[in-house]
């Protein structure tokens, strides 16, 4: 609150200082030029009048300039215009100044003086000029029928000034009502939100202003932080459920072990097996960092080129003799090449852990099959795992990707139900997600991808096409 | 095998040293990194096991950096509860040999030491690979054990050159597993029993003498030793 107040005054005032600064600026050069105009046309019309009396002076001599001056005089009206003619030592002969004034510099030329006429001091422009014979002449103006003018231009100025600031003011109020309004309204959903309800969004409307895209980009961070919170919850919630099974076995046998003291081997034997409970929990502990890793991006950063059809012929392979165990047939359908750009452990563990899953889940002899398809019209890149087993029931695909989530046909399989948020979270730090679908029967898990296409790459599937040979690309 | 063991948990301390001494090799304990980085540099030690964070101004992997700038080639262990991929890759990158997460199964920690010790000992050079009757040439690719010729997928005969190397040695599976498949995660399922069966059939079925045994609560060892 406060600081909207003091940021919308703070706009406000800093607006009409620009504008009064803007005022100054163009109102001193008038002012200059005005003065300048003033000042050298009255200067020209004095020396010009100088000019003229001197040029009587010197056809009529000094009394004939006398008695041109005395009739100048008669006919003007007084004060407006000075003239002076004086002889040698300053003893006035003609003109409506009463003596020589004292204040006029004694070189010929123009000056400003203060002259005592009518009984006040004026400013009066004065023109000094020597004639012949040592005779003085002086033509001077009043200056004073300006200073009018001069007033008239500072109580403009002095009124706009005053506009000016008024205007700025109730600007400023005005965009300090409307923004403070605004403002409010975020504030209270804000204060919404901190009291613990995360599901207040910001009023937003159509207009792209930049409050409107602030809002829409706040609300965007509360769907990320709700979605989090509410990840972070159903987590928490589900370790503590997970756990305490396996540790509440773990306590017990150890309780127990305690108590009945059985035999040396039966104790070695109990040892064992509350060994094997600590590591069960201790897998669980490593899937969830695991997840926590992949989840906070930063492996991103280690991204690299990696043949998706290498790794899914790695991982068919390490999976064969397991699916051979079990009767399954477990099958890899590749089209060649597919560069991406990505995490290769990570995406060789997501595919592990969809072999591992479908082979869990398919009766024997079932069909298990992984196909990687590259370059299609969108250049994407698809791995699919398709298996024959019992499928997961359209209600539950949802749910399957959720951490600890074990579906019904999971019941009575060693799992702890991270498998498939671990090839989830791979896919969404690869820009993807997975998609579980429906094989007919069975499940088919679909990784869809961005193809990484590097020039090189191009090249080395152009010449493996015509080659009519599949080779590993090679990249730069 | 002479051990040093730099480490700050006690409890930690006590089970590995008693281990070793149990497995019959020698363990000096340094409990700060001051300790650590005068023991490592002055006494001559066949194997080093590094904790990354150590009480004082050193930890871990600065006494691993200031070790091999020095030239000392001692092989390290690093025995770390910081268990994210690229905390490992800054681990192996300053100098460390092997990368071993808190908690750990003791077996593992002397499978891995042991290995440590064997690689440092240099084998590169080598062309065959004997172990009793089984003979493996790595540059025609041939297994034969006996008489007989043994026929093994590319993969199995990476499996079967790993375990030869470390014949008489434990391997652990997580050890197998970044090894020969370069797989840095935990598959859930037992795949590589599968697999160690399998090579199993090819290689000890229908002989009297079985060389690639089951050590319980460890791992596997390759060895014509009863």
């Amino acid at each position: 609150m406060k600081f909207a107040r003091s940021s919308a005054l703070t706009l406000a005032v800093a607006y009409t200082s620009l504008g009064l600064a803007a005022l100054a600026l163009f109102a001193a050069p008038l002012w200059y030029a005005w003065r300048v105009t003033i000042q050298e046309g009255r200067n020209e019309v004095l020396q010009s009048d100088a000019q003229r009396l001197t040029e009587v002076f010197r056809r009529d001599g000094p009394s004939g300039l006398v008695s041109y001056i005395n009739a100048r005089v008669g006919l003007q009206i007084a004060g407006e215009r000075l003239l002076l003619l004086a002889d040698e030592s300053l003893r006035p002969l003609a003109g409506n100044l009463p003596e020589w004034p004292s204040t006029v510099p004694p070189n010929p030329g123009t000056s400003n003086v203060k002259l005592e006429l009518g009984g006040h001091l004026t400013d009066v422009a004065v023109v000094h000029a020597i004639l012949p014979e040592g005779y003085h002449l002086l033509v001077g103006r009043d200056t004073a029928r300006f200073q009018p003018l001069e007033q008239r231009f500072w109580y403009a100025l002095a009124g706009a000034v005053a506009i000016l600031s008024v205007l700025g003011a109730f600007g400023g109020i005005l965009i300090r009502r409307a923004l403070l309004a605004r403002i409010d309204g975020i504030r209270r959903t804000v204060s919404a939100i901190i009291q613990g309800d995360l599901s207040h969004r910001l009023p937003t409307h159509d207009s792209g202003d930049e409050l409107n895209t602030l809002s829409r980009t706040i609300n965007g961070m509360l769907e990320q932080i709700e979605l989090l919170i509410h990840g972070v919850r159903n987590v928490s919630n589900s370790i503590a459920h997970d756990l305490r099974t396996p540790l509440a076995e773990l306590r017990s046998r150890l309780e127990e072990l305690a108590l009945t003291k059985p035999s040396t081997e039966q104790t070695f034997a109990e040892i064992d097996a509350a060994v094997a409970d600590v590591d069960g929990v201790i897998r669980i502990f490593n899937a969830l960092l695991r997840l926590a890793e992949i989840d906070s991006g930063t492996r991103r950063s280690g991204f690299v080129p990696v043949d998706l059809s290498a790794v899914a012929a790695a991982a068919v392979e390490f999976y064969q003799p397991a699916a051979e165990l079990r009767g399954s047939s477990l099958m890899l359908a590749s089209s060649g090449p597919a560069p991406i750009r990505g995490d290769p452990v990570l995406l060789a563990q997501a595919l592990g852990n969809l072999i591992d899953n479908a082979l869990k889940y398919t009766p024997e002899d079932g069909t298990i099959v992984v196909e990687v398809r590259a370059g299609g019209y969108d250049s994407s890149v698809e791995i699919t795992v398709a298996d024959s087993g019992p499928g997961i029931p359209a209600e539950q695909k949802p749910k399957a990707v959720e951490r600890f989530y074990r579906g019904d046909a999971s019941r009575g399989t060693p799992g702890v139900g991270l498998g498939l948020s671990l090839v989830d979270a791979v896919a969404r730090l690869h820009g993807s997600e997975l998609r579980l679908e429906d094989n007919h029967p069975g499940l088919r898990a679909r990784i869809v991808l961005t193809q990484d296409t590097p020039q090189i790459t191009r090249v080395e599937r152009a010449t493996s096409e015509q080659g009519g040979f599949q080779h590993e690309p090679v990249y730069p | 095998m002479k051990v040093l063991l730099v480490e700050d948990n006690e409890r930690v301390t006590q089970f590995v040293v008693k281990g070793l001494q149990e497995a019959g090799h020698t363990a000096d304990h340094a409990p700060n990194g001051r300790d650590g980085m005068f023991l490592a540099a002055s006494e001559p030690y066949d194997v080093i096991i590094m904790d990354r964070m150590l009480p004082g101004e050193i930890d871990g992997l600065a006494i691993i950096e200031a070790l091999r700038k020095s030239g000392k080639r001692t092989p390290i262990l690093i025995l770390s509860a910081l268990s994210e991929v690229d905390e490992r890759i800054r681990g192996l990158r300053s100098g460390g040999d092997d990368y071993l997460t808190k908690p750990f199964a003791f077996g593992e920690l002397l499978a891995r030491i042991d290995a440590l010790t064997r690689r440092s000992q240099g084998e590169s050079a080598q062309t065959r690979l004997e172990v009793a009757d089984l003979r493996v040439d790595l540059l025609s690719r041939k297994v034969t054990r006996g008489s007989r010729s043994v026929t093994l997928q590319p993969r199995e005969f990476k499996l079967l050159e790993y375990l030869m190397r470390h014949a008489d040695q434990v391997v652990t599976r997580t050890m197998l597993l970044e090894n020969v498949w370069d797989y840095h995660f935990d598959p859930q399922t037992n795949v590589v029993d599968v697999h160690i069966s399998k090579l199993r059939q090819k290689i000890d079925a229908d002989f009297e003498r079985p060389l690639l045994r089951t050590v319980r609560n460890a791992g596997y060892t390759l060895t014509s030793h009863d």
